[in-house]
């Protein structure tokens, strides 16, 4: 019956523990960014791993294995687009996992882009502003470029945004243990109950 | 790092750790009365939000168990209270696996439960600055078995993480002082101001 008293006290610990609401779980922020996997580790509130491995594979197959950066940075450049996941593993039992699919690694230099009638090569001259085809390629290359470099942001944002531990969640399992508790005391209640009618009979 | 997601473990170390976590489980829920109920839900609930907030230590970052703590009040009762808070923090965040559920109840709850058993005649005898003492001995106890046994279910799984233990070992260091400053204090109170949620009480009347 100390519950009265723990309840306080309690309560004091959650408030004071919930004022920065972050959590423990490693995750993995990937990106691709010039035809290269690059991105960075961290822990949902904060700290990145250093020295943690890194395994890149594709279908099953280990292709690429190093560490993260003193930043928890890594970046690996694939000999050629294809669909790849990535893997960073702490070492501690931390463990996080992120794919690419081929068509973000500059997928698009295999299927090469509508030109009409690609002229010949020739001996290429220094600036050749006739090879539709080659222009187009580097026109295509600075878009990615330029568009990965402004989505990144929101990408973080939004990677940080999906581990964040919400308000909402963390009231519905104090709800859910509060409930938890009720059932029990519910079955114990019975339980009692159905024992004094028996010695009532 | 007491959350171990999926596919880190093997599976004997998986198996071997839910087979101990229903044991463990069932054990505390023979033990609960309708008047335990209470406490053990509010502490379930304390352990689940404390242990969502983790702090960056190191290369790593660690949040609060209390395992020492809710051993002292709860005793074997624990076990379940425990099991409730990461099976919600499973569920609700993804913090840890649901196959690794029964490792990681078996390294958060059991070494609090077992330095909580084993120190409570001792403090049942205690008087002054030692009950805080005491309290934050078994909390310091309960850190480190965790540390221990998270260290074990790894190297058991595979030998790579060997490697890495030692930098385990030192995160959980800080984590051990603030659990045993956090503990204590709150164990000298207890004894103090309402020593029979220690499950002290009854001893003495008996």
């Amino acid at each position: 019956m100390s519950a009265p008293r723990l309840l306080p006290l309690a309560l004091l610990l959650t408030l004071g523990l919930t004022t920065s609401a972050s959590a423990h779980r490693l995750k993995l922020f990937l990106t691709v960014e010039d035809g290269a996997l690059g991105g960075y580790a961290f822990f949902i509130g904060g700290g990145r791993p250093s020295g943690a491995d890194v395994i890149v594979k594709q279908s099953g197959r280990e292709v690429y294995r190093g560490k993260t950066d003193d930043h928890g940075d890594f970046r690996w450049k694939p000999p050629a687009p294809a669909d790849y996941s990535v893997t960073i593993d702490a070492g501690d039992g931390h463990w996080a996992e992120a794919a690419v699919t081929a068509d973000r690694l500059g997928g698009a230099e295999a299927p090469s882009p509508p030109v009409e009638t690609a002229p010949p090569p020739q001996a290429a001259p220094a600036c050749a502003p006739t090879d539709a085809a080659a222009q187009a390629k580097l026109i295509e290359a600075q878009v990615d470029r330029a568009v990965a470099r402004q989505l990144r942001p929101l990408l973080e944002a939004y990677d940080q945004a999906e581990g964040r531990v919400r308000f909402n969640d963390v009231m519905g399992g104090i709800g859910m243990i509060v409930g938890l508790a009720g059932a029990g005391l519910w079955a114990s209640a019975r339980r009692q109950k159905r024992r004094d009618d028996g010695h009532g009979d | 790092m007491a959350h171990i997601p999926d596919g880190v473990l093997s599976f004997p170390v998986l198996a071997g750790g839910a087979a101990l976590a229903v044991g463990g489980v069932a054990l505390g829920l023979r033990r609960m009365d309708e008047a335990e109920i209470p406490k053990t839900a509010i502490l379930a609930s304390t352990f689940f939000v404390a242990s969502l907030v983790a702090v960056p230590v190191g290369p790593s970052s660690v949040h609060l168990l209390l395992s020492g703590l809710m051993g002292l009040v709860l005793g074997l009762r624990a076990i379940p209270a425990v099991f409730v808070g990461l099976l919600l923090q499973a569920v609700l965040f993804g913090f840890g696996g649901i196959t690794s559920l029964g490792v990681d109840l078996v390294d958060i709850a059991f070494p609090g439960v077992a330095a909580a058993l084993i120190a409570r005649p001792a403090l049942a005898r205690a008087q002054g600055w030692r009950v805080g003492a005491l309290g934050a001995a078994v909390a310091a106890a309960g850190v480190a078995g965790t540390a221990a046994c998270v260290s074990l279910a790894l190297a058991l799984s595979s030998a790579d993480y060997v490697p890495s233990l030692r930098v385990i070992a030192l995160t959980y260091i800080p984590l051990a002082l603030a659990e045993a400053a956090l503990t204590g204090g709150v164990v000298a109170y207890l004894k103090r101001v309402k020593p029979e949620a220690l499950g002290l009480a009854e001893e003495a009347a008996a």
